[in-house]
């Protein structure tokens, strides 16, 4: 489960314009690792996530990918290549059905066995509705599996469980630790709840105000008295 | 180039500079471009004519025609803009564009085919000395009108209440509503005032120009030129785009003649593409 | 950005395993992406037919005025095909066809008179021409949607309008006074027509219709096809699209070429029936017209806007003396852009489309 991390990226920064939203934050993962990333309310948390897929550019660090400098890479090419990621404010092709959108970025990532990911996602009802026209949680599914899909080395997972039902929050991120595990993928998870990424995450990393606050194993970084003094409070 | 042709360029950058305003202002607030502006221009100019072939005086047609277009203006709000809110920007831009045709047939319909005559006031209809030149004076009202109004309207908008309640709106209209500012109420002085901005550019371009059925069409792609080269809303930066496009023009006109024609085209394609959302916009 | 509104894609999904050998993307043995043989054939065969018959208006229509109207709807009909086929598959509203309409139009004005050059190498140049003319608009202007690309493409167009009357290449284009089309030397026929038989309507008839039938096949086809489909995936979430590994600006970039491929056979066409080019095929008239004619015939049927323009043509014969043409046309476009958002076309399928539900409906009732 451990190794060579297949993402790593160092002295990450994301500047708009004076405000500094990630300051040189590093983060490492192997393969079939689950790495959680949670931390308040503008924390960095979404800034660090466009830092790592290409969305934005970074104002200084590399990312790297497998060994190679994605960081000047677009994000095509980072997709085609390994590193997919999911959105928080769910992102789908809304006027196309389930089975056109999978199966479009199917055959562009090679994916070949891509009812395993319906079923894992219980889509099959579906397939043949458009976006649209299924609920919030399912577009959400959709969102997730299309990250899945090809066998990214990487998957960068921006708030999954967002505008789930605390009983679908924890079935989303049951799959996704499921699914890590089975495909040897690397994953980044951002997410507000706390509990669940202590619970499936092997690794996190707590962000404050841009900068890393602890990093390390869930039971250490949950009883590291920095961090509970400037996010978990009486949660811990 | 000498300074009879720099005035030049600024009255007509002045004449751009009151209609982009309007323009810019209700883009800004709506997310519309309304293509119609260009009727409105000509329509004020028609009524321009009307007034003073009535033998009134060319001062009060400066007063009434704007009114009318304000008028004009609360009617396009009430009748399209509200009731089109939830559809996408360029179908409203589309309607728009067939309000423009409707409109200018009505005109043709009313006054006539042919290029009508207003004269200027008595007044200002001779030359003024500027600087050892002897310049039209009454080009030299209109850059004047022009100077007054921007400054009132920029003034108007950054100090007033409603001013500020249309900043607030353009610049994010579904917060503003949920503050407490009647975005409708708002949005109805805009298109009013915008109707208005194209009412007076018209009165003023009318004994410049004279008022012919095609001088809509003509002056609208360069108002909208001038109103995207400015920037996406941006009221500043439209008053400035105007100001650039009239010397810019000019300045092609006295340089370049046979290729002038070009020049708002071509200012208008190398701007977007360095920088698509105009020169002091922010969103798209 | 939001797009116009256009209605759920109604292509069913094939049930017939993907015949050509491609490695995964499969769901369950059945593809919804992609051109599959039997549809394939079946809308051949259907153009096939289409085309056949069409092949006989001349013996219906008798009258010559009439058969010109129809003969010019049908190439102006070319011309909006390749708008709204940008406006449906990319989400695109664009001013700007007219540059090669036109451009194409003067392009074998030119070879012909100008240069000498036979009317069948002219038509090619110009076709290729106006084409290579929009790949380089095109790579400029797809970069930006909405308003921006609307105010680029009608901005591009314009230009060359105000290029066609300057003075100063008055030789080349005859601004104002515009080009008389004559074919000189020895090779004076365009597929074995005369400039005469060209300029008849009846005998003009099956180069445009055969045109049309061919031009629309083949844009079905491509709608069809996995490009159509990246097209759309690229209209409804350009960021998604990307996300998912596809380079968005090439797509669009074939897309806009092919609508303009389009417009320069149109302008083409156009050029061999009437004989004459002036400035007016570069006009903001025609480029607004076209685009109305196109919206309210409806693009979210592939022949729409064929429709569309057929009627333009039409009215352009009644209204065009009165002047009243330009105020029915914005008429037109308001009402179908607020109540019809599909177009006449739009509106008629979704009758038929209603009456299926109605008779369904009482079917199941009467049955249970």
């Amino acid at each position: 489960m451990s190794g060579a991390p297949v993402l790593e990226a160092s002295g990450v920064t994301l500047r708009y314009g004076a405000v500094v939203a990630v300051d040189d934050v590093d983060i490492a993962v192997a393969p079939g690792v689950l790495h959680g990333v949670i931390g308040p309310n503008g924390a960095g948390k979404s800034s660090f996530m466009d830092a790592l897929s290409g969305r934005r550019r970074l104002s200084a660090g590399t990312v790297m990918l497998g060994g190679e400098d994605i960081t000047r890479r677009k994000v095509a090419w980072r997709r085609t290549h390994g590193m997919a990621r999911s959105f928080q404010k769910t992102s789908v092709f809304n006027s196309m059905s389930v089975r056109t959108q999978l199966e479009m970025v199917a055959r562009r990532n090679r994916e070949e066995d891509l009812d395993s990911i319906v079923h894992a996602f219980a889509l099959e009802p579906y397939l043949d509705q458009p976006c649209s026209a299924i609920s919030y949680g399912l577009q959400r599914s959709v969102d997730i599996a299309m990250a899945l899909i090809g066998k990214p080395h990487v998957v960068l997972l921006d708030e999954p469980g967002a505008g789930l039902s605390q009983e679908e929050s924890v079935r989303m991120l049951d799959h996704i630790r499921a699914l890590c595990s089975e495909r040897d993928v690397a994953a980044v998870l951002v997410e507000h709840d706390v509990d669940g990424v202590f619970r499936v995450c092997d690794e996190v990393t707590v962000l404050s105000l841009g900068t890393v606050l602890a990093c390390g194993k869930p039971a250490d970084v949950r009883a590291n008295p920095a961090v509970i003094e400037a996010y978990l409070g009486s949660q811990a | 180039m000498n300074l009879a042709q720099v005035l030049n360029g600024l009255a007509l950058g002045a004449l751009l500079m009151i209609l982009s305003s309007g323009l810019a202002l209700i883009y800004g607030l709506r997310g519309v471009m309304n293509f119609s502006h260009g009727a409105l221009y000509m329509l004020g100019a028609y009524l321009a004519y009307e007034v003073t072939s009535q033998g009134l005086s060319f001062w009060l047609a400066l007063i009434l025609a704007p009114l009318g277009l304000a008028i004009v203006g609360a009617a396009l709000e009430l009748g399209f803009f509200r009731r089109l809110q939830r559809r996408s920007h360029i179908e409203v831009g589309l309607v728009t564009f067939g309000i423009a045709l409707v409109i200018d047939r009505l005109i043709v319909i009313v006054w006539g085919d042919n290029t009508l005559p207003v004269r200027a006031p008595k007044a200002v209809d001779g030359t003024t000395n500027v600087f050892g030149t002897d310049y039209p004076t009454y080009r030299l009202l209109m850059i004047v009108v022009a100077i007054a109004m921007a400054a009132a309207l920029v003034l108007w908008l950054r100090n007033s209440r409603v001013g500020l309640h249309i900043r607030a709106a353009s610049h994010d209209t579904e917060t503003s509503g949920i503050l407490g500012i009647n975005v409708d109420r708002v949005s109805l002085v805009v298109v009013m005032l915008g109707g208005a901005l194209a009412g007076l550019a018209g009165t003023l371009a009318a004994p410049y120009f004279s008022v012919s059925p095609g001088m809509g069409q003509s002056i609208l792609i360069t108002v909208l030129i001038v109103v995207v080269v400015g920037g996406i809303g941006s009221v500043g930066g439209a008053m400035a785009a105007a100001l650039l496009l009239g010397l810019v023009q000019i300045m092609g006109n006295v340089w370049l003649p046979s290729v002038a024609v070009l020049v708002p085209y071509a200012l208008l394609i190398v701007v977007l593409l360095w920088r698509p959302t105009g020169l002091a916009g922010k969103r798209v | 950005m939001s797009s116009v509104p256009t209605a759920v894609s109604t292509d069913d999904p094939a049930v017939v395993p993907d015949l050509d050998d491609d490695a995964g993307g499969m769901l369950d043995g059945r593809v919804s992406v992609g051109l599959e043989r039997r549809v394939v054939l079946r809308g051949a065969i259907v153009a096939a037919v289409v085309l056949v018959l069409g092949l006989f208006v001349p013996n219906i229509i008798t009258d010559s005025y009439d058969m010109g109207v129809a003969a010019d709807g049908v190439v102006l009909g070319i011309m909006a095909i390749g708008i709204g086929f940008l406006a449906h598959r990319s989400g695109l509203i664009s001013l700007g066809h007219t540059a090669f309409y036109g451009g194409s139009a003067y392009g074998l004005a030119i070879a012909t008179t100008h240069w000498g050059w036979s009317p069948t190498s002219a038509a090619l140049f110009a076709v290729v021409g106006g084409t290579l003319l929009a790949v380089a608009i095109g790579a400029l202007v797809i970069r930006i949607t909405g308003f921006g690309f609307l105010m680029l493409t009608l901005a591009f167009g314009q230009a060359l309008y105000a290029v066609s009357t300057l003075t100063s290449v008055r030789s080349v284009t005859g601004a104002f006074d515009g080009i008389s089309v004559t074919y000189a030397g020895e090779n004076t026929k365009f597929l074995g027509m005369t400039q005469a038989q060209l300029g008849a309507p009846h005998t003009f008839w099956p180069l445009a219709w055969i045109s049309l039938v061919v031009v629309a096949f083949g844009l079905w086809l491509v709608g069809r096809s996995r490009f159509g489909v990246t097209l759309e995936a690229i209209r409804d979430n350009e960021e998604r699209a990307r996300f998912s590994g596809y380079n968005t600006y090439l797509p669009r970039l074939g897309g806009f070429a092919i609508s303009g491929a389009c417009a320069s056979i149109a302008g083409v066409l156009f050029a061999l029936k009437a004989s004459y080019v002036s400035p007016d095929v570069l006009g903001f008239q025609l480029a607004g017209d076209s685009l109305i004619a196109t919206i309210v015939g409806g693009f979210t049927i592939l022949v729409g806007p064929a429709i569309g323009a057929v009627l333009y043509i039409y009215a352009q014969g009644k209204f065009g003396d009165t002047g009243n043409l330009e105020l029915y046309m914005g008429l037109a476009l308001i009402v179908t852009v607020i109540f019809l958002p599909g177009g006449v076309t739009g509106w008629v399928v979704e009758q038929f489309r209603r009456l299926r539900t109605l008779v369904a409906g009482r079917k199941g009732a009467s049955r249970s």
